[in-house]
């Protein structure tokens, strides 16, 4: 009997992992259930039982109508409630954060979980056998959410909350996507969400390839396309000393050799279909659509395996505490990013290899698999040298973990971490290396790698530079070596407030007295979750270095915006609708793309551009005109760059640049995207220094004593 | 199966009815009438004013998206010749409309049709003149092509409009709301609109919308007993008229000017062509394709066995080419249009007399159904695109049982995918089927749950397995199909090569390369569009079969 009593009435405030919707209906089931049975039989313990009958009962006689109640859910096994006090959950989901625009609230997180009294009850035990602060990825839109104005304290009666949803569950923002999977799961197509949304995302970045191309039809040069092709040409019919010195005037091989591989892959199967499509010197510029249909399905394809399972990944291990539903979202968020699908499937590139490969690596790192993460990584870097631009974030992660594993558990991880990087980068390079070349061999690919020989900017690209140079015409006031110092010393300065966070944390957290554990943790170490206390610091370090580099150093394209997107997006997938998070990382995403137009309107991606942006605003729900109670200086700050940005399409549409301004347009659109990107940096360095605070403190002593 | 009743006939089919008689008020008067829809939530929303919920406005933008993003697929030549009939309407008076021969493509689609790209040459001539010049053949800028493409996309509305209004009255409003959807976001609209390009979403519209189509008999007799007479089997005089009245009116609004300049035999001419054959270029998977694919077999048989069968040497030419020509069939008896045309009358008659005895909502559906199909298993010369009249109202029955379930997914796999060959561009290949693929799971699964029936008895189950066996088939056959041209190529490049050696090896003349491998691809070059015909064929016959049956044994009770 005892074990009945709790039942029903803690239940609002043991369970704030499930919807409010759905607590509803259980408790108005249960209710039912509980009073019918008490007033037959007169026994309560078997209303327990059949509480379960009851909601199932409930939940058929609703099922395939419209209306909210049908949220179905299967009946929740009850633990004893000793046991419930002990839930990770209950524990820390002090705020019941009632967000009003999603259709449930965000997951209580184990954001600032401290150590537990009964160690017995926790299925997890740590790598070292000693219990860090266990942190989670998506604790940061808890965090989030907490330092918001709006917050509600939670309520016993969930009425409150109860309006809120209402609101959220039929009202506009909740948004197409989440309506979708809605549907989905109440039609019982739950298994079927991950498979329609990547095949709708794969279906759309075809469709995008069916348009233009980057230097479609302009000979002799063509664009990004051709290079890419050349790549696959001339891998497939030259020895490998000679792919990064041949003919290097058109189109020269300039990415790391995992391009190279890949290119010499993707050519072996063409030419295995149509040997024409790659044939040395005499293929260069072939457009037929045959052709061009291989050279896209290989973007597809590589997407497809790499970038994808990477994002499913992600979902699954960062996300891992946030319902189906939220999870599910945040992939169709992440799938549909419009920038990367019009720079990849459209203007042809192969970026999301490169992004895919960071992304493992980011998940290996939040499992704990620091060696694999940085094989990934160094993958990553082998596929583009852009990568580098994550690099002082993923390095002082690295360092950072390190230093918290204490000196002796801490200097092993940094030795593993050394040669397993400096072995994959020996095998990216090997058929550069001595006993398969000279050793002057090495230096081709690395000079073609890092051109510093090319100009500060190249075309109109929404960096400090190119802003600033409306004002203080750089290139004329300093010679090239000073600016590329200049450019060094600024890139160094922006990303160092996070890298030191990250080392900072890695050091507050440090662990002294464990590394007698290591050998014993090791051995166990499949079946061992991990809990990684500097991992939420990580993806906003990822994105204020990526975007320090974007905005100060040498040589940038604007396709370069995809970097940051990347973190951000991470962030902004799974946040809730009315958190700054969202609303800022919807608008930096939109002027990314629109940074970009110039480039897209040369490629004739127009009609893609306005669609797939229109699609993911919308499927997000995303509304900058909505009315806020809050936040009103967002508000006007996105209305006013959306009128911008809506002005300058309409200008540009109606009238001809002036002659004696050409470049009018470009120069306008870098005008109005770079504020959006400071802003964005300097908030991800002012996050990142919140979170940094909310993981470890601001105290500069670290915590050298286990706490019992 | 064979007890399958028509569960709405009882009220709902009065009120189906009324339903009827407002459209056709709303049409004689031009005033139609407000109407409030049956099931409103308070929780909708209203947006501009427009009485549509957020998934349905979901559903309405995702789908325009999508079809956004397809405008620079292919454009097969219909593009072409839509464009000149703008071109025509705008820069011709009427009285030359039919007569004109400027490019090869002449307007030969009925008058109304013409009166619809006259209006649409308006804004074609704000957009860009050149549209609408009559001289500016194979004219594709993108100006044109997102003109026309929108053109497409707005004109498809008034199908989303009789789609919303199906939902609105419907019994089970989540189950139309998905057949709607599935409508909307059909993959016959998708291949033969909006990549192919025709304006088939705004035909189906007004078809769903309204009666006036008095071409298909079943409107007929739906109008003439459910309408015209009282229960008590009377004519009632005046309702018959005004019925009568309005069928006249469009007619001559249609053809009057034509009539009044006496060019109705110009017209003729221009809409019939009865000089085409039985099959098109492409065997339309009916039962014709079937009897074609027989001839070919038994002639393959008479001569390799040489029995006692009259080969006809003009059909023994007259093969699998492709080409639009009369069909001659080798060892079966000719086909006459007037046979299609007694084949057709003779079953349709059929349905009609169940419709007269059974004159409810559901069942003139099913009729309308099955006069369609008869019309494209039987008829002479048909077009592949056709399917979609089945497909449009056997899908608005799919959700009334299993049998009719059943039906509908073997129909829809079959008649899609026999629209596949429309687009045999490589790029568009990935764009069909994933497509299809994903829509038929988002409209089958849930429609399947909600009408399920175990199959009852052995031959049943039989049936149902083999029905299962002939859907998994089609993924070997789109196997073969993207497999073999790759295959063939190969093996004659390499024929090839080898024969070139042999020619120059050899001194002795005659034994041309070029022939042998040209002749070698021509024979096999149109295996794979046979065998996607007849294996539709197949299962679009057993679906007519299936639904023949189910209508013929159905009790009206």
């Amino acid at each position: 009997m005892d074990m009945d009593v709790p039942d029903q009435a803690p239940i609002d405030g043991l369970y704030p992992r499930k919807a409010s919707g759905k607590r509803r209906l259980s408790y108005a089931s249960q209710t039912s259930g509980n009073v019918r049975m008490a007033s037959t039989t007169g026994t309560l313990s078997r209303a327990g039982q059949l509480r379960g009958h009851a909601s199932t009962l409930t939940v058929r006689s609703h099922a395939g109508s419209e209306t909210d109640q049908t949220e179905i859910h299967s009946p929740v096994p009850t633990r004893h409630f000793l046991l419930q006090t002990e839930s990770h959950q209950w524990l820390t989901s002090g705020t019941l954060s009632g967000s009003p625009a999603s259709s449930r609230p965000t997951s209580p997180v184990s954001a600032v979980s401290t150590s537990f009294p009964h160690d017995g009850f926790s299925s997890t035990s740590p790598r070292l056998g000693r219990r860090q602060p266990a942190l989670s990825f998506s604790s940061l839109h808890e965090y989030g959410n907490s330092t918001s104005k709006d917050r509600k304290l939670p309520s016993a009666s969930g009425s409150l909350r109860r309006k809120d949803d209402d609101r959220g569950e039929d009202g506009v923002d909740a948004g197409m996507g989440r309506r979708w999977i809605r549907w989905m799961h109440r039609n019982r197509m739950r298994e079927g969400v991950l498979p329609c949304s990547i095949g709708a995302a794969l279906w759309i970045k075809w469709c995008v390839g069916l348009g233009g191309y980057s230097g479609a039809g302009t000979p002799p040069m063509y664009g990004d396309y051709e290079a890419q092709r050349h790549w696959m040409e001339i891998t497939n019919h030259l020895p490998i000393r000679q792919w990064y010195t041949y003919d290097l005037q058109y189109w020269g091989l300039d990415y790391p050799p995992l391009t190279a591989y890949h290119s010499w892959l993707c050519g072996l199967i063409g030419s295995f279909i149509n040997p024409s499509w790659f044939e040395l010197d005499k293929s260069r510029g072939i457009e037929t659509p045959e052709s061009k249909q291989f050279v896209r399905a290989t973007v597809l394809v590589s997407d497809a395996l790499v970038y994808i399972p990477a994002l499913v990944f992600f979902v699954r291990a960062l996300h891992a505490n946030r319902s189906k539903r939220t999870q599910s979202l945040a992939l169709l968020s992440l799938l549909l990013q419009p920038s990367l699908i019009l720079i990849d499937s459209g203007h042809f590139q192969f970026n999301s290899v490169m992004l895919g490969f960071t992304l493992l690596a980011l998940n290996f790192f939040s499992q704990g698999r620091d060696e694999l993460g940085a094989i990934c990584f160094v993958a990553s870097l082998g596929f583009k040298q852009m990568a580098l631009y994550y690099a002082p974030a993923i390095g002082s992660y690295l360092l950072g973990r390190c230093i918290s594993l204490g000196p002796k558990a801490g200097s092993r991880l940094f030795l593993r971490l050394a040669i397993t990087t400096i072995l994959s980068f020996i095998l990216l390079f090997l058929p550069f290396l001595p006993p398969f070349a000279p050793l002057t061999g090495i230096l081709d690919p690395i000079i073609r790698i890092f051109p510093f020989n090319r100009g500060l900017f190249e075309d109109k690209v929404a960096n400090f530079w190119c802003a600033s140079n409306v004002v203080f015409r750089w290139r004329s006031w300093l010679p090239q070596p000073a600016l590329v110092k200049l450019s060094a010393v600024l890139t160094v300065l922006g990303f160092l407030p996070s890298a030191a966070q990250l080392v900072f944390a890695g050091w507050k957290t440090m662990d002294i007295s464990n590394g007698a554990d290591v050998p014993k943790a090791s051995s166990q170490k499949k079946d061992v979750v991990v809990s990684v206390p500097t991992l939420p610091i990580l993806p906003w370090a990822l994105l204020s270095s990526s975007m320090s580099f974007f905005l100060f150093s040498f040589q940038v394209h604007e396709k370069s915006i995809l970097l940051p997107l990347l973190p951000l997006n991470l962030l902004l997938s799974g946040s809730p609708h009315d958190s700054f998070m969202f609303n800022w990382g919807v608008l930096t995403n939109n002027v990314a793309i629109f940074s970009m137009w110039p480039l897209l309107k040369k490629d004739g991606l127009a009609i893609p551009y306005i669609a797939t942006t229109f699609l993911w605003n919308y499927m997000l729900g995303y509304n900058p005109f909505r009315k806020m109670t809050h936040r009103r200086l967002l508000r006007y700050i996105s209305l006013i760059i959306y009128s911008a940005m809506f002005l300058l399409h309409i200008t540009e549409l109606l009238f001809s640049p002036p002659r004696r301004y050409p470049d009018l347009f470009p120069v306008l659109n870098v005008l109005i995207s770079t504020p959006v990107f400071v802003l964005t940096w300097l908030w991800s360095i002012k996050r990142g220094t919140e979170v940094t605070w909310g993981v470890v403190g601001l105290s500069l002593r670290p915590k050298s004593s286990k706490r019992s | 199966m064979s007890n399958v009743t028509f569960p709405s006939s009882a009220s709902p089919g009065i009120s189906t009815l009324s339903r009827r008689e407002d459209a056709i008020h709303a049409i004689s008067s031009q005033s139609p009438p407000v109407r409030k829809p049956a099931q409103r939530k308070s929780k909708t929303t209203s947006w501009w004013k427009l009485d549509i919920s957020p998934s349905e406005r979901d559903l309405l933008i995702a789908s325009t998206v999508f079809k956004v993003l397809l405008f620079p697929s292919y454009r097969s030549t219909d593009f072409e010749v839509h464009r000149n009939w703008l071109a025509i309407t705008h820069s011709l008076p009427i009285s030359k409309w039919y007569f004109d021969t400027t490019s090869e493509w002449t307007l030969d689609y009925p008058p109304f049709f013409a009166y619809f790209e006259y209006l649409l040459s308006i804004p074609a001539a704000v957009v860009d003149r050149r549209i609408v010049d009559l001289n500016n053949l194979n004219y594709d800028s993108w100006s044109v092509i997102v003109f026309q493409r929108s053109t497409v996309l707005i004109t498809e509305l008034v199908l989303a409009f009789a789609l919303l209004r199906f939902i609105r009255g419907a019994v089970d409003p989540s189950t139309q709301r998905i057949i709607s959807a599935s409508l909307f976001f059909h993959p016959g609209f998708l291949i033969v609109d909006h990549i192919h390009f025709q304006y088939n979403g705004f035909m189906f519209g007004i078809l769903l919308l309204s009666v006036l189509s008095a071409r298909n008999p079943a409107y007929f007799v739906y109008l003439l007993r459910a309408f015209c007479m009282s229960p008590q089997g009377k004519l009632q005089f005046a309702r018959f008229l005004s019925l009568a009245n309005i069928v006249i009116a469009v007619f001559v609004v249609s053809v009057g000017p034509f009539l009044l300049m006496g060019q109705l035999p110009q017209l003729a001419n221009r809409l019939f062509p009865f000089k085409r054959g039985l099959n098109h270029a492409y065997w339309a998977p009916n039962a014709w394709a079937l009897v074609t694919a027989l001839d070919r077999v038994l002639l393959r048989y008479a001569r390799k066995f040489g029995s006692g069968f009259a080969v006809n040497s003009e059909g023994v030419a007259s093969s699998s080419r492709g080409l639009v020509g009369d069909t001659v069939f080798a060892i079966l008896p000719n086909v006459k249009p007037i046979h299609t045309f007694i084949i057709t009358l003779a079953f349709q008659s059929v349905f009609m007399i169940k419709l007269w005895r059974t004159p409810t909502y559901k069942s003139f559906l099913c009729a309308l159904t099955l006069c369609g199909f008869v019309s494209y298993m039987f008829g002479w010369h048909v077009h592949e695109k056709a399917i979609l009249l089945v497909l449009v109202p056997l899908s608005l029955l799919a959700g009334e049982n299993h049998a009719f379930f059943r039906t509908f997914i073997l129909a829809s796999v079959a008649g899609i995918y026999s629209l596949f060959p429309l687009l045999f561009t490589p790029a568009e290949t990935l764009v069909k089927i994933l497509y299809s693929t994903i829509w038929m799971y988002l409209v089958f699964r849930p429609l399947h749950r909600r009408v399920y029936e175990f199959p009852k008895s052995l031959p049943m189950v039989i049936v149902d397995q083999l029905e299962k066996l002939y859907l998994a088939g089609f993924i070997l056959l789109q196997l073969f199909v993207t497999a073999f041209p790759i295959l063939t190529k190969r093996l004659t490049q390499s024929q090839n090569n080898e024969s070139k050696q042999n020619f120059a090896n050899s001194t002795e003349p005659g034994a041309h390369p070029i022939d042998l491998a040209t002749t070698n691809e021509g024979s096999m070059e149109f295996l794979p569009l046979m065998l996607t015909s007849v294996y539709c064929a197949l299962g679009l016959t057993w679906a007519f079969l299936r639904l023949s049956y189910t209508y013929i044994k159905s009790s009206p009770r």
